[in-house]
């Protein structure tokens, strides 16, 4: 079987998923819009403030916000409508076949192809979802975390530089450059792979010699803490209260928070989704994380990852949640993040309460069958060097947008 | 840290999860019921049992998968090569089963003869061994610990193992679009008990780790009801037209797990999958020998150096 086919299964099956994502997600954001004035919060018949039901953000905000609304923190109407309006138009030029250009490694080098994901929300009121620095932008990354990820992207670099993403000197190659295949490619990585620092689309690395190379999301492992989308559908009872975490493509997974005083798991026990700690401040539930493992992965943060989260049902229809994200070896300060979730109907029952993505993985087996078949193909003398294929962080196209120029993102 | 660790507050929270399942309240006021009147199934909950191993009643094995041993006799297999390096730890324990009456799940005599293949091929076809969701009957009784949440028209459980969830509704809810690992789960009460139908299976899961399977025919009757405040009598009524003559029922206790420090801890195995499933597609595999897709496990093991019964032998 060849590479392209295998890789083309892969596809079918991220499609198959985002198609039944998408469905869910459309219906309930249209039927909310209809929606009347909300009511006050209700509470629990036992008397705690009541965060039941299915949730989901109804609308997009930048997580940081973009140069060009510096000093804003709201978009004026106006500002929304053009904004939505210009971002369909992107999209909707992305969807024609000229501009996807099929075929294009950067088309076909991940198996989970970024340009199927075009689907947008409108946009919503804040220029950025960072309430604090007041500037809405990540605060500045330490030395130590910089040198990480310079070090990951020098090695990512070396894995392109023999691919036509340096020979056209696409973006994803950006600080690199063409030359002959690099030795480092037999190198193990310098962290453990997770996702790509840089570039979009596809894998993390332009590698495929085990699981690994292809980061959190191919291999089914993506969903962390904190999140800022999908769906949750949220159940309480006296003393506990599970959140079920609707996320990427069947990545979901199941949260249940103690209310408790009792103190934190020790500190040699890591989770990947930390241990969580809640208990009651007036209306508010304020959950405590820690213990996150060294594999977890929030923007860079692993086990020194530290959250406080806010979740405050502010009318039947909204919570507020904010979360204050601590981790004093990455970023130099702490900062906070915050969205609303709106309710969606129980009864329509619109969320994907399965994961499945890792019981429906064919494309890593395509994956890396299809990089073996490349490389046994190349000893042969029957195709070209597999160093000069890009199979990850290739850039393109993530989200329907470009990479830069006209098309790219007017949020990011 | 948020809350610092003070004598106090750890001998506080003892005494209320032991006093009071429902949280940092006090003194005793464990009620056995809801706010609402209802028999309250929330916590922290484990079977306790050999059902994970085998639904019916069986004797104990010499491994989870065994072959023919030097007498060729059934009762003298001897553990297979997958699993002989674990020595006493590979068998399988002895028990009296889960299934009412007779003990032995009532088969079509095709479905029979797939249940006995699956058990001489568990490695190969058990999805447990590839962490796919466990399905339902078989989340309630796998040897992790799982936690139900009781809201109001909801009650949502969530799995130890692979992070696997189901919610029940007590209230209207549409189907789901396509049929599931964890079935589509409608509860009602009848009394003080909690009667959950449990469909739209796609028929991918087992009931045990001994081949017991199902079809995507597969319709549940789930009933909870509470023995005591610490202990949930669980019955399901099994009905599968596709593999069984008739319907048939087990029948287990799950204990509330009691420790005042009791939390559900992920097992996010996926990971712990992932040689198993695509190590034989590495650049460079780390079990060594591969035909096609068939892992050949070549056994060493070792004698440590000062073990005593060895160096007694060896005189």
């Amino acid at each position: 079987m060849s590479r392209r086919f295998l890789e083309a299964v892969g596809v079918a099956a991220a499609l198959v998923a985002v198609v039944l994502l998408l469905r869910f997600a459309r219906a309930p954001l249209d039927a909310q819009t209809q929606t009347a004035a909300a009511g006050p919060a209700p509470t629990t018949s036992w008397g705690e403030p009541d965060l039941q039901g299915i949730w989901t953000r109804d609308s997009d905000e930048p997580l940081q916000r973009p140069a060009k609304y510096a000093n804003k923190e709201f978009f004026t109407d106006e500002e929304r409508a053009a904004l939505d309006k210009q971002i369909t138009e992107i999209v909707g030029r992305e969807a024609t076949e000229g501009r996807r250009k099929r075929g294009t490694e950067q088309d076909v080098g991940g198996a989970y192809n970024a340009q199927v994901f075009t689907s947008h929300i409108r946009t919503g009121k804040r220029t950025s979802m960072i309430i604090d620095p007041p500037d809405g932008r990540t605060p500045a990354i330490t030395p130590e975390e910089q040198k990480r990820r310079n070090d990951l992207r020098e090695y990512s670099l070396a894995l392109l530089q023999a691919t036509d993403v340096c020979k056209d000197k696409l973006p994803a190659c950006a600080g690199g450059k063409y030359g002959p295949p690099s030795p480092r490619r037999s190198e193990t990585p310098p962290l453990y792979i997770i996702n790509a620092l840089v570039g979009s689309g596809g894998g993390a690395i332009s590698r495929s010699d085990g699981p690994e190379d292809r980061g959190h999301g191919e291999r089914c492992m993506a969903a962390a803490l904190p999140d800022f989308g999908g769906f949750r559908r949220i159940v309480q009872s006296r003393g506990q209260i599970s959140m079920l975490y609707d996320v990427g493509q069947g990545q979901g997974w199941l949260r249940v928070i103690p209310i408790t005083d009792a103190p934190h798991l020790p500190p040699t026990v890591r989770l990947w989704w930390g241990d969580s700690r809640g208990r009651w401040d007036g209306k508010t539930l304020v959950v405590d994380v820690t213990n996150f493992s060294p594999k977890s992965n929030f923007q860079g943060s692993h086990e020194n990852l530290h959250l406080v989260e806010r979740w405050t049902r502010i009318d039947a229809e909204t919570i507020r949640y904010e979360v204050k994200i601590e981790d004093p070896t990455v970023w130099t300060k702490t900062w906070t993040v915050t969205h609303d979730l709106k309710k969606q109907s129980d009864e329509l029952n619109r969320i994907y309460s399965e994961p499945r993505c890792h019981e429906g993985n064919y494309g890593m087996v395509g994956l890396l069958a299809g990089a073996r078949a490349t490389e046994r193909a190349f000893a042969t003398g029957k195709g070209p060097n597999p160093a000069t294929l890009c199979l990850g962080g290739c850039g393109g196209f993530a989200g329907g947008f470009a990479d830069d120029g006209d098309d790219a993102n007017p949020l990011r | 840290m948020r809350f610092p660790f003070k004598a106090g507050v750890f001998v506080f929270a003892a005494v209320c999860a032991i006093g009071c399942s429902a949280g940092n309240s006090g003194s005793d006021q464990r009620s056995s019921r809801t706010a609402d009147g209802k028999p309250d199934f929330s916590g922290i909950w484990q079977a306790n049992n050999e059902a994970h191993w085998d639904l019916q009643a069986h004797g104990a094995r010499a491994g989870m998968v065994t072959q023919p041993g030097v007498y060729p006799y059934e009762y003298a297999q001897v553990p297979a090569a997958a699993v002989v390096a674990l020595g006493a730890a590979a068998g399988v324990p002895a028990s009296i089963g889960v299934v009412e009456g007779d003990g032995q799940i009532p088969y079509k005599p095709e479905a029979a003869a797939i249940r006995k293949e699956n058990g001489e091929h568990w490695i190969d076809r058990d999805p447990e061994l590839k962490c796919y969701l466990p399905g339902i009957p078989r989340a309630m009784y796998m040897p992790y610990p799982f936690q139900i949440v009781q809201g109001g028209n909801k009650i949502q459980m969530g799995y130890g193992f692979s992070n696997a969830s189901r919610v029940i509704h007590l209230d209207k809810a549409t189907e789901p679009p396509d049929d599931t690992y964890m079935g589509h789960s409608v509860g009602r009460w009848e009394g003080d008990a909690l009667v959950v139908d449990v469909t739209h299976f796609n028929g991918k899961n087992w009931f045990d780790r001994a081949g017991n399977y199902h079809s995507e025919a597969l319709h549940l009757v789930e009933r909870f009801t509470l023995q005591t405040p610490d202990v949930i009598h669980y019955e399901v009524t099994i009905e599968d037209p596709n593999v069984f003559t008739r319907s048939w029922k087990i029948s287990m206790p799950l204990y509330r797990r009691m420790e005042p420090n009791m939390q559900l801890m992920e097992y996010r195995c996926i990971e712990y999958a992932e040689e198993f499933l695509y190590g034989g597609l590495r650049k460079q595999p780390l079990v060594k020998r591969w035909e096609g897709e068939t892992m050949i496990v070549d056994i060493t093991r070792k004698v440590p150096p000062g073990d005593k019964l060895y160096d007694w032998y060896r005189r």
